[in-house]
């Protein structure tokens, strides 16, 4: 392994490769570019169906004449290709990316690695198609067909062998916080998702019961496998970047414990006022509530990357947003509140928040960190990236706001019986279109950090031959 | 944290314990759930959806209307639902125990439509609900998808619809509903949640026990 090619631009930087990048990440280098390369695929398919998403709510009749494109389907397809197809495969290349790099050892099973990447995204595919004909589950952050479970489950496991391998064949020592949220992700999503086929789809439970699988898994999703996924970035990439090691590092695996043990819990808050067992929601008040704790401990670990650097700001954009959603998580699961906001768009707000500002602002900043030490070359642009950085937070902040205040509208209106759908739809109208603007220019980062991806990854020939070993 | 085997079992029964607590507790609670056998009727209630009604249940499901409407009626106090005269007691587990998948819905950009069928003082018959899915209204588009524009040939098929002017099909044409649109609206017909459990009925203070099933 020779020093890999350095491309020192006039705004050379952090995002550069280091000198003896891919020395431990060199093994598995085709099928994580694939695994990455797949995701922002993904990225760009879920923002066009975002943004069709978005108009339908203040335009009704678009594209309403197809059959394949009804609202309903069109915001399973978005969150689909987002959850799964985005942040589910970018964040365990980037996971086991991780593990192999803390392992201090080359990667292992990097076949397997290959092979499970291939069958992921023939899953997703196949599944994003059968969503659209209608055969979806019909349950959030669970629509993939039934058929495609397997295939995902097994491509899962054909993934994250690599970042076993490497997590079992560490060097002997203290963890570091990154192997802890890597490798509990990558362990969590197979155990979450078979839990839920197995009780949802192979034997499904009786009446509400479905409702409380249901939230028990997609909250069990989002804390224990999309969040660890992105705290692993955040808790790898700041240290190597700010050359310090974390303020407050003892706090850490509290804030760890945390979450696995808490997080699970607090899924009984979108089931507040709902025809299930009173205490489900009343446990999510109590249990969001002390999961602030982990918040806390997370902005206090993660605070030196408000420090300057193009790569830095994607994760202090996301950290921000990671701990001001939970903040809000505990406040709306109070009963008081959510009688307001319950069923309008401020939860979409929330959750957008969360998946958009939080994990995938983390992952975006992992993921300029990770390239150039895995593709062994440099970003091809500067410009790209902080242009998709200004959009990303601008189209993220503007989307968060206009829902959150269309959803205030809603809430409103919808706690009023004289006001009708109809004008509790117009008062909506004016923040809605800004929502579909935000989604336009979520979607043009999104488009600007794909091309910079294909420019760096794919498209230089010659450079870097060597560093694949 | 150095030891692997430790942080393994540790995570493992974390997702256990959060599922036994959330998952087995509930199913211990509202699991065994059976019908309500009243004496007075003769007849257990829940009712069971017909055949039909169960198959328009997934095609319910399939256009994804629970991404618009959800279905659970809440307690009086909490919401306006009560007063939207969505039903007039909360929706409690019991109604939902024949139902193969239950689309509790979590956004209301349309009414609630839990107790659809037996809404006070009017609920919408088949024809409406047809005219609805075929027009569309407000907010919610048309799904002219489920219907299908053919020559009359003879006499004019019973099923066809009576349109308002304006979006009546060609001279010597007829709307006719699909399979699909009969079983959607055949579903839509049985979801009702008149019959009076005694667990919906908001219990006195003192007694606590019921009111927040």
């Amino acid at each position: 392994m020779t020093t890999a090619p350095i491309q020192a631009g006039p705004t050379s930087g952090e995002w550069d490769a280091p000198a003896g990048a891919g020395a431990a990440g060199a093994p598995g280098r085709g099928p994580l570019l694939f695994l990455i390369g797949s995701a922002l695929v993904w990225l760009v398919v879920s923002g066009v169906f975002a943004l069709i998403a978005s108009i339908q709510l203040h335009t009704p009749g678009f594209l309403s004449d197809c059959p394949i494109l009804t609202h309903g389907r069109v915001r399973v397809l978005q969150e689909t290709a987002f959850v799964y197809g985005w942040l589910g495969t970018a964040g365990p290349a980037l996971a086991v990316w991780i593990l192999g790099r803390l392992s201090g050892s080359p990667l292992r099973g990097t076949s397997w690695l290959g092979v499970g990447a291939a069958f992921w995204n023939a899953g997703l595919a196949l599944g994003l198609v059968g969503i659209a004909i209608g055969d979806g589950t019909g349950t959030a952050l669970f629509g993939l067909p039934a058929y495609v479970h397997p295939v995902m489950l097994a491509s899962y496991a054909a993934i994250a062998i690599a970042g076993v391998l490497a997590w079992t064949g560490r060097r002997r020592g203290p963890m570091f916080a990154a192997q802890w949220y890597a490798a509990a992700a990558l362990f969590l999503f197979p155990w979450l998702f078979s839990a839920a086929d197995i009780m949802l789809v192979l034997a499904p439970v009786r009446g509400v019961l479905q409702a409380v699988v249901a939230g028990w898994f997609a909250q069990g999703l989002w804390t224990l496998w999309m969040a660890p996924l992105a705290l692993a970035g955040a808790y790898y990439v700041v240290p190597r970047l700010t050359g310090k090691t974390l303020p407050n590092y003892d706090a850490a695996s509290l804030g760890f414990w945390c979450l696995v043990f808490v997080g699970g819990w607090t899924g009984g808050r979108h089931l507040i006022g709902g025809p299930v067992p009173a205490w489900i929601s009343t446990l999510a008040v109590v249990t969001t509530a002390m999961l602030v704790f982990h918040y806390v401990v997370v902005a206090l670990n993660l605070r030196p990357a408000l420090g300057a650097g193009s790569v830095l700001r994607f994760i202090a954009f996301g950290v921000g947003s990671y701990v001001l959603g939970g903040f809000v998580d505990a406040v709306t699961a109070a009963r008081s509140v959510a009688v307001s906001t319950q069923f309008t768009t401020f939860d979409q707000a929330q959750q957008q928040l969360a998946l958009y500002g939080g994990v995938s602002m983390l992952l975006y900043g992992t993921l300029y960190f990770a390239i150039p030490r895995i593709a062994g070359r440099a970003w091809s642009s500067a410009d790209l990236l902080r242009g998709h950085f200004a959009l990303a937070a601008t189209g993220i902040a503007l989307l968060v706001v206009s829902l959150g205040a269309a959803g205030l509208s809603q809430g409103r209106d919808l706690a009023d019986p004289s006001v009708s759908f109809a004008a509790m739809a117009t008062h909506m109208q004016v923040w809605l279109l800004v929502a579909t603007g935000a989604q336009a220019i979520l979607l043009l980062g999104n488009l600007l950090l794909a091309v910079n991806f294909l420019e760096t990854a794919v498209l230089k020939p010659g450079s870097g031959e060597g560093v694949a070993s | 944290m150095k030891n692997g085997f430790v942080f393994f079992v540790g995570i493992f029964a974390a997702l256990g314990l959060s599922w036994a607590g959330i998952v087995l507790g509930s199913n211990s609670q509202v699991g065994g759930l059976t019908g309500y056998y009243d004496d007075s009727d003769g007849q257990s209630y829940p009712l069971r959806p017909s055949g039909e009604a169960a198959a328009g249940l997934l095609v319910y499901r399939d256009l994804g209307c629970a991404s618009c409407h959800t279905q659970q009626v809440r307690r009086p106090g909490f919401g306006s639902d009560q007063a939207r005269a969505w039903g007039e007691r909360q929706s409690v587990a019991r109604d939902y125990i024949y139902q193969t998948a239950v689309q509790l819905g979590d956004f209301r950009y349309g009414p609630d439509l839990a107790n659809l069928a037996t809404r006070k003082p009017t609920a919408p018959d088949r024809e409406s609900l047809m005219r609805l899915l075929y027009t569309g209204q407000g907010a919610m588009p048309a799904y002219s998808f489920l219907f299908e524009t053919r020559k009359i040939s003879g006499q004019a098929s019973d099923l066809a619809l009576k349109l308002p002017a304006g979006l009546e099909p060609r001279k010597g044409r007829q709307v006719v509903p699909t399979a699909r649109a009969e079983r959607l609206v055949a579903y839509l017909l049985s979801l009702g949640t008149a019959y009076d459990y005694p667990e919906a009925r908001p219990a006195p203070h003192a007694a606590k026990e019921g009111a927040d099933k």
